[in-house]
């Protein structure tokens, strides 16, 4: 297994850079991950909400939200999120909240 | 090297016994044309350059002779009597724990089953359809990459590929047929559900109301323009089939069969795929042959339905919302493997001012790199990337700042491309450019 | 007077045959598929197709961008076929003259070149020669032994007797090693072209394909 560096850590992921143990996920390494994954300059509120949101939601119930939740629960609209997070919803906003790769084609 | 540590610990668990029952799932595949194909490959090397992964790395493990060559010496060794009697002279081997390997090796990570060796192969040897029947015999042993596999699981246990709750599913239909209304300024507009005796039953791609609505949207809004008399089913909705990379028939067959369940449910006449190149083939063309029946009603995509609407002039479009070139990705599975090549061509000709055409294409396109499964296998990530490096090229090429793909798993390949080669393209199904070049009777607040 | 070597000929042609029939009905006896799903093509389009204009070098990439190979492989079958038809004259004890000669001479002379060609080729292209197995080279000796020494032959009557033990060596392996493709070519293509037929991808709807 590739394994990331981060604040002295080795952490696990897969190939495809999604954490192998959801629970090491902390908020730092999300902001590190939008910086080095997803090539983001910085975290604002919006990208803030939709990740803490998916946290949340995979949390309580071991899934990815569907994205109509993000909208209605972040009030982002739903083009917004494509512009907060370039790889989309999975492969960005779901792997820098720590989740592992969702099923299916994404 | 990807690591195979946990496919290395199945590998190691392997009976005698189940490579009996590989070998014995493997020649249940065969037919005189496959038993044909297996016996006529001379090692020319003339199809080398016809596959991405060898364009992309120039290794002899994506020759695609070579990867059939793994599975005919398999064949000749244990299936034929020269093979068994001179085996070195005649290149034939045993399926033992290290073939295996190499097949998964081969067969599941580099190759996309996108077809285009086959049609290239100097004797005329269909190479996929062998190397399916190679993957078949690995389902059978438990060799599929789990990633892989568990999609097919989630789609044998929910119903879609992505575990989809019914009422989430309902939920975003009804929050899309309000974006709708707004979007297209009529409250009567409708996303259906469930509506029986509809002309169309629409099917798409669990990741469109998981996360890609706007497809969706799209595709709702060209029926709502039409004038379709369509729905989309409350249950066996999703026209994705990953059965068909696995190659379980059995598994294949049963996810195959939600959608004709959902037909007969509903009294449907036209079962329309969305936009996506394995569903189409899988629905179309396999699905009779899993199930071993003939399908009592169409199946068509739903690229065909709306070259339908413009010949019968139900759509009215302002080619001029898109000024910049646009190209067109053939998805292998559509185009290749569907023989659906020009109905997509003859709606953009008309929705878009600059149509150019990417080289090859066609039934000559090359894959994306994302088909036959390889999207769902993390192992092969960094191989599929390098793949998908040919595709990119083209798109450099062609010039385009809109790359349309009729597929969702092209389009997510397309995706990772364009980040990782820099391509600065936006990516959009069919329906998305019509819908936003529909221009409707009656004035609407867009 | 027919010599022992022409029965040897004679002979290992009808095991060739033979074997080659044994060969198809072992390849399909393993059934016809039944088809279920709604054609949307016509496979026998399909297969006018793959045997004509899909055969030109303009139908297929691997050969658009492999000029110089396809055709010394076309240059190589051409001569294995005159090195055959040349056989067959002598069996009947008709010998060559003049421009008759002539235009056996030159596809022979071609044909050896073009197979010692590809032999060279497969033998120090290192991918190529990894995809080899020994089946490769000696199918390949043998029939390029087979023409080149008909054109010996056709100018010196005394390698009456190594042209013929070659043609004897060559027709007891074409059913043995990969030369069965002299069989398999037709029902493979048949059986591609039927399937791609169906389905509406050959003939493809303009040609030479759009590149
Ligand atoms: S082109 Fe066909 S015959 Fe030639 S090496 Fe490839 S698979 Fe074999
Ligand atoms: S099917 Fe496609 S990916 Fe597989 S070997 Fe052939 S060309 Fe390569």
């Amino acid at each position: 297994m590739p394994t990331i560096e981060f604040s002295g850590k080795q952490l696990e992921v897969n190939e495809e850079g999604f954490l192998v143990h959801p629970e090491e996920w902390t908020e730092d390494l999300a902001a590190h991950l939008a910086c080095k994954e997803e090539g983001l300059d910085a975290m604002t509120d919006e990208h803030w909400a939709v990740i803490r949101f998916i946290r949340g939601h995979y949390e309580a119930n071991g899934s990815a939200p569907m994205v109509r939740s993000i909208c209605r629960t972040t009030g982002v609209a739903l083009k917004r999120i494509y512009e907060l997070f370039p790889s989309g919803p999975a492969r960005g906003a779901c792997k820098l909240a720590g989740l592992p790769k969702p099923d299916g084609c994404v | 090297m990807p690591e195979l540590d946990e496919l290395e610990a199945r590998l190691a668990r392997l009976e005698p016994a189940d490579f009996e029952r590989g070998l014995a799932v493997f020649r249940g595949k065969l037919r005189g044309a496959e038993a044909s194909y297996l016996e006529t490959c001379v090692r020319c090397g003339l199809c080398a350059d016809s596959c991405h992964y060898f364009r992309a790395d120039h290794e002899l493990k994506s020759i695609p002779a070579y990867k059939l060559s793994q599975v005919a010496s398999v064949f000749k060794r244990h299936c034929t009597v020269e093979g068994r009697l001179a085996s070195a002279l005649l290149g034939a081997k045993s399926f033992d724990r290290a073939m295996a390997r190499t097949w998964v090796e081969a067969i599941f990570g580099r190759c996309s089953l996108c077809g285009r060796c086959s049609l290239n192969c100097t004797t005329g040897i269909h190479i996929a359809t062998v190397l399916r029947a190679a993957r078949s015999a690995l389902a059978e042993m438990g060799l599929v990459p789990s990633d892989l596999q568990s999609v097919v699981t989630q789609s044998l246990e929910s119903g879609n590929n992505m575990g989809i709750t019914k009422q989430d599913w309902i939920e975003t239909v009804e929050w899309l047929e309000e974006e709708l209304q707004t979007a297209v300024g009529d409250p009567g507009a409708r996303i259906p559900v469930d509506k029986e005796g509809a002309r169309v039953l629409f099917t798409v791609n669990p990741r469109e109301p998981k996360f890609f609505p706007l497809s969706l949207q799209a595709s709702a809004t060209v029926f709502h323009a039409a004038k379709e008399d369509w729905t989309v089913a409350s249950e066996g909705w999703d026209l994705t089939n990953y059965g068909l990379f696995t190659g379980d028939s059995v598994q294949a067959g049963a996810i195959a069969d939600n959608l004709l369940r959902s037909m007969q449910r509903l009294g449907c006449r036209v079962l329309i795929i969305g936009e996506c190149g394995h569903g189409y083939a899988a629905a179309r063309w396999e699905a009779p042959e899993w199930l071993g029946r003939e399908h009592g009603f169409e199946v068509r995509s739903f690229l065909e339905l709306m070259e339908d609407y413009f010949r019968e002039g139900r759509l009215k479009v302002d080619p001029d919302r898109h000024q910049d070139p646009v190209t067109l990705h053939d998805p292998c599975n559509l185009v290749r493997h569907g023989g659906v090549c020009e109905p997509q061509r003859t709606i953009l000709r008309r929705t878009v001012r600059r149509f150019v055409e990417m080289i090859p294409n066609r039934a000559e396109n090359f894959c994306c790199g994302g088909g036959g499964g390889q999207l769902a296998m993390a192992r092969f990530q960094a191989k599929r990337v390098q793949a998908g490096g040919v595709k990119a090229e083209q798109i450099r090429r062609s010039g385009a700042k809109t790359v349309v793909a009729p597929c969702h798993n092209c389009i997510d390949q397309l995706m990772e491309l364009n980040r990782e080669y820099r391509l600065g393209v936006s990516i959009k199904t069919v329906a998305e450019i019509v819908a936003d070049a529909l221009v409707f009777d009656q004035p609407v607040g867009r | 007077m027919i010599s022992g070597l022409q029965i040897g000929v004679l002979a290992s042609g009808v095991w060739a045959l033979g074997l080659l029939g044994a060969l198809h009905r072992r390849a399909q006896g393993y059934g016809r598929r039944e088809l279920f799903a709604r054609a949307a093509g016509d496979p026998r389009k399909g297969v006018a197709y793959a045997f004509g204009k899909g055969m030109s070098p303009a139908a297929k990439e691997s050969a658009r961008e492999h000029l110089p190979t396809w055709f010394a492989g076309v240059g190589y079958h051409l001569g294995i076929l005159a090195g055959l038809g040349y056989v067959a004259l002598l069996l009947v004890g008709i010998e060559l003259d003049g421009m008759l000669r002539l235009g056996f001479q030159a596809p022979l002379l071609a044909g050896a070149l073009c197979g010692t060609g590809l032999l060279v080729k497969r033998a120090f292209t290192p991918r190529l020669r990894a995809l080899s197995c020994p089946d490769d080279f000696l199918s390949n000796l043998l029939a390029t032994a087979f023409v080149a020494l008909a054109f010996a032959r056709t100018i010196s009557a005394r390698l009456d007797a190594a042209f013929l033990a070659e043609t004897m060596l060559l027709l007891l392996w074409v059913p043995v090693g990969k030369i069965r493709h002299c069989l398999f070519f037709f029902t493979t293509r048949y059986h591609m072209a039927t399937h791609f037929g169906r389905r509406g991808t050959f003939p493809p709807a303009s040609f030479p394909p759009r590149a």
